[in-house]
């Protein structure tokens, strides 16, 4: 059993904090994805659990084992790094069995072992190559191999997928997903992509500026964010946040007009409070053109500025009270520049965020 | 004129530039060459002899003491000083280079940009200028006309160098290498031995003909530094050839061969690693 | 605790990896640096070792002052950098373009280019006192027997000639370091801006004078820096050519300053000489390395 436990860990680079003590328990067998924004400080957590960042304060438990002050090498996990960091001077099968021949394994094990991962990630063929040989795919398999070799009790991913072109992303993304199934491991998966954050995790963890703002499964996140940031980070395209005033059981949105405030938030308002309106463009759709089954909506009128044909749907982009937004069509039709169309937003899914702290209204 | 006779012009002026720039280039050099296989009679012959007519090993086996002829120059006693030497202080400069080109490549360290520009600092001051003082501390410590006191000097005289190639040679090679070593199971050093110094042998190898290089051709601080047969190098001895009147020109030129040949051909064995290091550890710096 | 040694030693490992590199330059560079700047603030002789302990303050750096030899030897040399290092460039930049053009047998050239950078300077000067030996060097003799003159010209023997002879001699050695330096940076310049330029209309040389040069301006500081480190190389040249002859029209601060220490045994005085001329040194690698710095942010984008 080896979950992953951080108690307070703080890093810092001389009088420079960039985590400032996060708590997070990993699961064994979680799939747990670290995502943010760049400069978030979620790649610094990975390689902190690694080893190859030393860490400034607090405790990082590997199962039972308090690592703080182990090398990497002794922690028992594997890392697949973002440029692959395959050795160079080695063929497949040596930058496989590198681990194993390392820590002195029998060479009958190691054989046994490169062709057990070679197998599952479809590499038989291509042992005798050497890295320069490959194409970007075969080479994230060749990473993703060298970490399963060694059946650590724990798989780093430090945006293993950001280097290959988006086809190829997805594809990959897959895979991984698949390896989680057939290899059961706790892996901790860094990406600034929230798609890949979505399909991939058990867990998402969202940080940001060396915080955690939220840790939950992929639904609880998208469907319940605890503030702005999280609302606008994860789905794409990004909730519309409109400010407003809660003025007799109405946003009042300070560029004009008014929406009622959603039923199930009335009693977390009060009059008076300046707060953050959010709608995710999938709620706010044309009459006849929306997905959800809403009980509790309200309707609006809008001006298509524009519109991109995404096949099923139509973004429409307009604005309300001044401000940018955008809206879905689903089932789409034809639409001119500068029609006006009354769109129903699902306020069931709206969410309320205070203007002053940037969080959600209604904490889970 | 047509368009592709202009061309055609503009390529024969080409070739024409290059090819006279060539022999400016090689014909000192291969004019010295051809020089030590003819014998001093040919060489001064009044009016000259353009084409040799008498080719001949004479002169090399003069200098080696071999046959009835010889030149009372103990060559063989300055190639090996300069073998011994240079060898030696070329393979204590790499060690010291690589540990320290290690560093500047690997580490985040105070003042890491002054300590780099001091090391390249001391490497400005002149040969000539460091004998002097490097002369009198040396007879002092009874060291002058030993290899040993020539082979503590060019490793000086190297060390900035080889950092600095090195430092480039390992910065090419991305961190994260040795990081998935140490996650594979490796200590630091394991990872250096097995990942990073494989990757950069051929680089090191480059530097370590450049400090070979540097100590097999140095002239102003071995010229004070060194007396006897007891650690004179080739290029010191190439000095004997001169009496105040008389200059023994076909000797001196089999003597020039005998120094060139060497770094001809390690330079040649290694010069495309010497120009990527030159450069990419200027430029990226 | 252990934290506490951890950080410690992880901040010790790269001081513990350059102590060797800069105890050795402490050893050999700055211990006889500290030790020849007190040697010039005595009238030191070898011939009598105990003038060593006699203290006269700045008097050696005075009498340089007023040292008309010195000063001839100072200015010959900054005018012997300049000229040098300048042609050294030129000509380098111009074999760099032309050998960039060329596609056949290119790397043959790029070889051959290497040839003179591994000759040692000493092996150079003799081969130019060969070649312009008047008497039976191949260039007299060539313009002799082609009947462009009937007399000897005096290459070495003729102050300005010899000058001229021990220029020339520097830059067959160097020109080669600036050329290949400059090559390579053709070669990692990326075809686009080249394209650009075209399309927005720019001719031949403004291609070259707005794009090109810019962009291998921080190899030749490279080059300029490399060749700033060694040039008092050229003393050997002078040393086996001349010998600052004749009558010293050809002396060099570093001819003078192995004159005066080791022929006339005055060592205070060369060290005089010698801090003047390594002042001088680090002020030429100082300047090339800070524009090589701001040459380099350019090449940012580049990487």
């Amino acid at each position: 059993m080896a979950g992953i436990t951080l108690d307070r860990v703080v890093k810092r680079y001389g009088k420079l904090e960039v985590v400032h003590g996060i708590d997070l328990e990993i699961g064994h067998n979680e799939f747990v994805v670290l995502v943010g924004p760049s400069g978030c400080g979620k790649s610094t957590t990975l390689r902190m659990i690694a080893g190859l960042e030393d860490i400034s304060d607090g405790d990082i438990r590997i199962g039972e084992r308090v690592v703080n002050d182990l090398p990497p090498r002794k922690r028992n996990v594997s890392m697949v790094f973002q440029n692959y960091a395959l050795y160079p001077h080695m063929n497949v099968r040596d930058n496989l069995g590198f681990g194993l021949k390392i820590a002195g394994q029998p060479a009958k094990v190691i054989e046994e072992r490169v062709a057990e991962a070679a197998g599952i990630l479809g590499l038989s063929e291509l042992m005798d190559r050497i890295p320069a040989e490959l194409s970007g795919g075969q080479r994230q398999r060749v990473a993703m191999g060298r970490a399963i070799v060694r059946h650590p009790d724990a798989f780093l991913f430090d945006e293993p997928l950001s280097n290959l072109d988006a086809k190829l992303r997805v594809q990959m993304r897959t895979e991984i997903k698949k390896l989680h199934g057939k290899v059961a491991t706790t892996v901790v998966y860094v990406t600034h992509d929230q798609v890949e954050a979505m399909t991939l995790a058990d867990r998402i963890v969202v940080m940001k500026d060396g915080y955690i703002e939220q840790v939950g499964t992929p639904m609880e996140v998208f469907n319940h964010p605890v503030n702005t940031f999280v609302a606008s980070f994860i789905g794409s395209p990004p909730m519309n946040l409109i400010p407003g005033r809660i003025e007799g059981g109405e946003v009042r949105f300070s560029g004009g007009g008014t929406v009622p405030v959603p039923g199930r938030l009335k009693e977390h308002v009060r009059g008076g409070q300046e707060v953050i309106f959010g709608v995710r463009p999938d709620d706010l759709s044309p009459i006849g053109h929306g997905i959800h089954e809403a009980r509790e909506t309200c309707e609006i009128d809008l001006t298509v500025e524009l519109a991109e044909l995404l096949g099923t749907e139509t973004l429409i982009y307009t604005s309300l009270a001044g401000q940018e937004i955008q809206g879905k069509m689903f089932d789409p039709r034809d639409l001119k520049v500068g029609e006006t169309l009354t769109f129903r937003l699902s306020l069931d899914k709206a969410h309320l965020f205070d203007a002053a702290t940037g969080r959600s209204v209604r904490p889970r | 004129m047509t368009r592709a006779l202009k061309k055609r012009l503009k390529a024969t002026a080409l070739w024409l530039t290059t090819f006279v720039l060539m022999i400016v280039m090689c014909v000192p050099g291969l004019w010295v060459v051809l020089s030590a296989f003819r014998p001093n009679r040919e060489i001064l012959a009044k009016p000259p002899v353009w084409v040799p007519q008498d080719l001949t090993l004479r002169n090399f086996t003069k200098i080696f003491g071999i046959g009835e002829e010889t030149v009372a120059i103990p060559v063989l006693s300055y190639f090996w000083n300069s073998l011994v030497i240079a060898t030696t202080s070329t393979v204590i400069a790499l060690i010291i280079g690589m540990a320290g080109g290690y560093a500047f490549a690997r580490f985040r360290f105070r003042f890491k940009n002054a300590w780099f520009l001091g090391l390249m600092l001391f490497r400005t001051v002149p040969g000539i200028a460091l004998s002097l003082p490097v002369f009198m501390l040396w007879s002092r410590l009874g060291i002058i006309d030993t290899q040993m006191g020539l082979i503590i000097v060019y490793v000086s005289l190297n060390v900035p160098f080889t950092v600095w190639l090195i430092d480039g040679f390992f910065r090419q090679i991305p961190m994260s290498l040795s990081e998935a070593a140490q996650v594979d199971g490796c200590t630091r050093w394991q990872a250096f031995w097995k990942i990073e110094f494989p990757l950069a042998k051929s680089g090191i190898a480059a530097a370590g003909v450049f400090a070979f290089l540097t100590s097999w051709n140095e002239f102003a601080l071995a010229s004070q530094l060194t007396r006897s047969t007891d650690s004179k190098t080739l290029p010191v001895g190439l000095m004997d050839f001169t009496s105040q009147f008389t200059i023994d020109w076909a000797g001196m030129c089999a003597m020039a061969v005998i120094i060139i040949v060497p770094a001809l051909i390690l330079t040649f064995l290694v010069q495309k690693h010497l120009i990527a290091g030159l450069t990419f550890g200027g430029v990226k710096g | 605790m252990t934290r506490f040694f951890r950080t410690r030693q992880a901040a010790l490992t790269p001081l513990l990896l350059l102590s060797p590199a800069i105890l050795t330059m402490l050893f050999v560079v700055a211990i006889p640096l500290v030790f020849s700047f007190y040697t010039s603030l005595t009238p030191y002789r070898l011939t009598r070792p105990e003038t060593i302990e006699t203290f006269i303050g700045f008097r050696n750096y005075v009498r340089l002052w007023e040292d008309a030899a010195f000063w001839a030897a100072f200015w010959r040399t900054i005018l012997f950098l300049v000229i040098a290092l300048n042609v050294e460039f030129l000509l380098g930049l111009g074999i760099a373009l032309l050998i960039n053009k060329i596609t056949w047998g290119q790397r043959t050239l790029r070889t051959i280019m290497m040839f003179p950078m591994m000759f040692s300077p000493i092996l150079v000067g003799f081969q130019f006192k060969f070649i312009f030996n008047d008497n039976i060097g191949i260039v007299n003799n060539a313009l002799q027997s082609m009947g462009i003159i009937d007399f000897a010209i005096p290459w070495l023997v003729d102050a300005r000639l010899a000058m001229f002879s021990i220029i020339f001699a520097e830059v067959w050695m160097s020109t080669s370091v600036f050329a290949i330096l400059l090559l390579a940076g053709l070669f990692a310049m990326p075809r686009d801006p080249l394209e650009a330029a075209k399309v927005d209309g720019c001719n031949a040389w403004q291609t070259f004078r707005h794009i090109t040069l810019p962009f291998i301006m921080p190899f030749a500081f490279i080059a300029m820096t490399i060749r700033s480190l060694d040039v008092a190389r050229a003393y050997d040249i002078v040393q086996v050519m001349t010998d600052g002859g004749p009558a010293g029209r050809t002396e060099l601060l570093w001819t003078l300053i192995a004159r005066v220490g080791y022929e006339n045994a005055r060592m205070g005085q060369a060290n005089a000489m010698a801090y003047v001329s390594t002042i001088l040194s680090i002020a030429f690698t100082y300047f090339f390395f800070t524009k090589l710095v701001a040459a380099r942010r350019y090449m940012g984008g580049a990487e």
